[in-house]
């Protein structure tokens, strides 16, 4: 089946806007997400959310054909710390665990 | 009123929205772009937003947060696109019978908002910009503050 991938912020300036991913039957979004990102080294370690029509999904959300997943970089978050998307290559976030996404 | 503004937020339109025969208290919090952080000095912010699932989102915190302190009105403004030092970057307005569950509803809502209302900041320097929030999970940042 096929999905689509939609980036933001950091995200769409390495990737582009969006991405067509052909993907098996039922795939969860953990595993188009790892699928991608294979080929996509440059982002391996961003931290992501994922949403799926709009709302937030889990990873392991199983996808349908033609289905939409919105890869969400960290939100501003304001905290009051600040650091380059270029040096975001700290651990994988805490739901990549059982994810599989690392 | 639940806008995503690509121009300054209308902070007395805000006030409007939420005015309310029985309320006896309104609390407005206004986000203001800052010309630093981590101390680097900032000349201006970027905002993207996914649109759509934004405004959902905040709609979704203030019917939350209506339950919960049983507030009379909520609304909820953010700026997109560039935004000069010193202007509104956000703003949210709660009315409620009295002060203090105006209070804590309002500051619970601008925490939430920026934790899963997606929507994303770039500050801009002189010869450089980076995207924040990116932060998170990373190495210890340069600490602002």
């Amino acid at each position: 089946m096929r999905v689509r991938l939609r980036f933001f912020a950091m995200l769409r300036e390495k990737l582009g806007s969006e991405a067509e991913c052909q993907v098996r039957a039922g795939a969860t979004v953990a595993a188009v997400w790892r699928g991608f990102v294979a080929e996509h080294p440059e982002v391996a370690r961003v931290q992501v959310r994922f949403a799926v029509d709009e709302a937030y999904v889990e990873p392991a959300h199983r996808l349908a054909d033609g289905d939409e997943v919105a890869v969400f970089p960290p939100v501003s978050g304001g905290t009051g710390d600040a650091m380059a998307a270029s040096v975001a290559c700290g651990r994988p976030p805490a739901f990549a665990a059982g994810g599989g996404l690392a | 009123m639940f806008q995503l503004v690509d121009r300054p937020i209308d902070l007395a339109a805000l006030d409007r929205a939420v005015r309310d025969a029985k309320a006896g208290a309104i609390v407005t919090f206004v986000g203001t772009t800052r010309n630093e952080n981590a101390g680097r000095h900032v000349r201006r912010l970027e905002y993207e937003a996914f649109a759509p699932m934004a405004a959902k989102e905040m709609r979704s915190l203030a019917a939350q947060a209506k339950r919960r302190w049983g507030l009379r009105k909520v609304a909820m403004a953010h700026r997109t696109g560039v935004v000069p030092v010193g202007e509104a970057s956000v703003a949210i307005a709660v009315s409620a019978g009295h002060r203090r569950e105006a209070f804590e509803a309002c500051h619970w809502l601008i925490d939430r908002l920026k934790e899963i209302v997606p929507i994303w900041k770039k500050e801009h320097y002189r010869g450089g910009e980076m995207w924040i929030g990116a932060q998170q999970g990373g190495p210890p940042a340069r600490r602002g503050r």
